[in-house]
């Protein structure tokens, strides 16, 4: 990663042209060979960026960089005030809240939220494609798994339809249904998954977390 | 297929039909609309009908037209919807030629493509018949019922009206959770139903109530609660629904039986106060009552957004209270009671309020309440 404080002047050559006039500007060099161009506001977004792969030229008073398509950014730096390089290491990764995984833990608490009488197998249900989320039995014992979402979309029903079309195959399980949970569910997912015959849940997770909340209700 | 029909009655059976229909159908078949010219058996002279159906609801109406050669064709509900309200003011010529419909009317003209007719599932039959009602009673009643039900789904039985029979009178109840709505009236169901109760998807139920009961119809209610079914009709229309499956949350415990205070409220300047002072209300949070004697102030907003009050005189009885209510909500309350007047009672700041309506003689109404949570006033 190398950082450099300039005073310079942008100008983009491409598809279109854009301007940034001299003035003091922060910018970042990757180990990708991306450069972006940022001022001192506005978060995370550059005024002007190049993706990679692209090729930083760097002649004195004048950087050009350059990708495949004939596209150039051509820096004009009046003056350097800073330049320096660090070795960052290897990027572990952004790590969410677990929310899905926390969901899941939490049903698998209160199963009874999708159904009266219903009763937990185990989580993680070893399918031969990969481990479905839950595996309940209802009130009348039938097997019913459970797909946990954080946001249901088409995927997560597919994924659902796979591990359900597997299961299926087990004399000993089958028939299996299946429910779609999540914390909110695409229109698009829900159609898809009662098409197929599988139960959608939207999931509160405040609620399942024992937080109620501090609401006035009826009951 | 080839008909004449009148271009008001076809554009609004189809309107009326494809309402109805799923915005994402899973199998393009349910998304569509059945015309079926001369096959009905003739009663009252329709002799074209017009049905949808995504086995949910189901929704059948008949339109007068001049048959010349009958048929069935399935065409896109909403492409037809949009089209016959578009339609100049011209009798429309509808022909089926293979695979193509063909929709003439003056000097427009119009082609869509069929779907099988063989792949459309068979409508439901009307069940056994229960009884009728006067349309606009049934209408009205539906609608100050069906405001409270819930929106969202995350639990089915919220999301339901539920029709209870007893013996010589209907009951209605919603609820969200946060609001219960319930009007009772009289009527005589047929003698061979017994007494029981069906919970009825709310947003198709107030669709029906409002089409189905024009001023002077009859409605009919006809109800099969083992197959989950009930039927309406009235105003040559007829459709279905699936009852829902779940149980409805014993609301009768949830009725108070007492009050401490009491105000009588004019509704027309409540509501307009209501409507002045929750601007300031950011995403409908609170507006507050503050009720003292011959008078109550609404107020809303605080001190980082802007706040706002109103005063209007009431006939209040009881120690002054202050309390707050979320203002969309009590503004549907206000509005479903239907009366020039509505009482409002309660007893504390965080026990559930009732409106009910008030008659002609200043007394309290009966067959109608919305009971209402307050919400947690700030600090």
């Amino acid at each position: 990663m190398r950082l450099v404080i300039a005073r310079c002047q942008v100008d983009y050559v491409g598809r279109l042209t854009a301007h940034l006039p001299m003035a003091n500007r922060l910018l970042l060099i990757k180990a990708d060979g991306s450069v972006s161009i940022h001022s001192d506001d506005r978060a995370f977004k550059p005024l002007n960026w190049m993706s990679p792969p692209c090729w930083l030229i760097e002649d004195p008073g004048m950087w050009i960089v350059q990708n495949k398509a004939g596209e150039k950014l051509i820096i004009t730096l009046e003056e350097v005030m800073h330049d320096s390089k660090h070795e960052l290491g290897r990027e572990p990764g952004l790590v969410k809240d677990g929310v899905e995984a926390d969901l899941q833990k939490l049903l698998a608490e209160h199963v009874h939220t999708l159904g009266e009488g219903w009763s937990l197998v185990r989580r993680e249900f070893p399918t031969p494609i990969g481990p479905v989320d839950l595996m309940c039995r209802d009130h009348a014992g039938a097997s019913v798994a459970v797909e946990i979402k954080r946001r249901g979309d088409i995927d997560g029903v597919e994924q659902l339809t796979r591990y359900l079309e597997l299961l299926n195959r087990d004399p000993l399980l089958a028939p299996v249904r299946g429910v779609f949970a999540a914390q909110q569910i695409k229109p698009q997912a829900r159609t898809l998954a009662e098409d197929r015959g599988i139960r959608c849940v939207v999931l509160d997770y405040d609620e399942l977390r024992g937080i109620e909340s501090d609401e006035f209700r009826l009951f | 297929m080839k008909i004449r029909v009148e271009r008001d009655g076809l554009a609004d059976a189809v309107a009326w039909v494809a309402r109805s229909l799923p915005s994402r159908p899973p199998v393009p078949v349910l998304g569509g609309v059945m015309l079926d010219a001369g096959s009905s058996d003739g009663d009252g002279g329709d002799s074209l009908t017009v049905s949808g159906f995504d086995y949910e609801v189901s929704a059948t109406v008949g339109v007068p037209a001049t048959v010349a050669d009958g048929g069935k064709a399935l065409v896109s509900g909403r492409l037809l919807a949009d089209i016959t309200k578009a339609l100049p003011n011209h009798p429309v010529e509808i022909a089926v030629d293979g695979s193509r419909m063909t929709i003439t009317c003056g000097s427009a003209k119009f082609s869509l493509p069929t779907m099988p007719v063989e792949d459309y599932p068979a409508l439901p039959n009307m069940p056994q018949l229960a009884g009728e009602l006067a349309g606009e009673i049934f209408g009205e009643a539906v609608a100050q019922v069906a405001v409270a039900a819930g929106k969202d789904d995350t639990l089915p039985m919220l999301t339901g009206v539920r029709l209870e029979i007893g013996e010589g009178k209907l009951t209605l109840v919603a609820t969200d959770r946060f609001r219960l709505a319930m009007r009772e009236f009289a009527w005589e169901p047929n003698e061979t139903l017994s007494e029981t109760a069906v919970l009825v998807p709310a947003k198709t139920l107030a669709d029906a109530a409002k089409t189905l009961g024009g001023a002077g119809n009859k409605v009919e209610l006809s109800l099969a609660a083992n197959d989950g079914l009930l039927g309406l009709s009235g105003n040559g229309r007829r459709t279905t629904t699936r009852l829902l499956d779940a149980d409805f949350p014993k609301y009768r415990q949830l009725l108070p039986s007492e009050h401490s205070a009491a105000a009588i409220i004019e509704v027309d300047s409540l509501v307009q106060a209501i409507k002045r002072v929750s601007l300031v209300a950011e995403r409908g949070t609170q507006v507050r009552l503050e009720f003292v004697d011959g008078g109550l102030r609404l107020s809303a907003g605080g001190d980082d957004e802007g706040s706002a009050e109103e005063e209007l005189p009431v006939e209040y009885t009881g120690e002054p209270v202050t309390i707050a209510f979320n203002p969309t909500y009590l503004l549907e309350g206000v509005h479903a009671v239907r009366t020039p007047k509505a009482h409002l009672s309660f007893t504390t700041p965080s026990r559930p309020a009732l409106l009910k309506p008030v008659d002609d003689d200043g007394g309290v109404a009966p067959g109608y309440l919305y009971l209402l949570m307050p919400v947690r006033l700030p600090g």
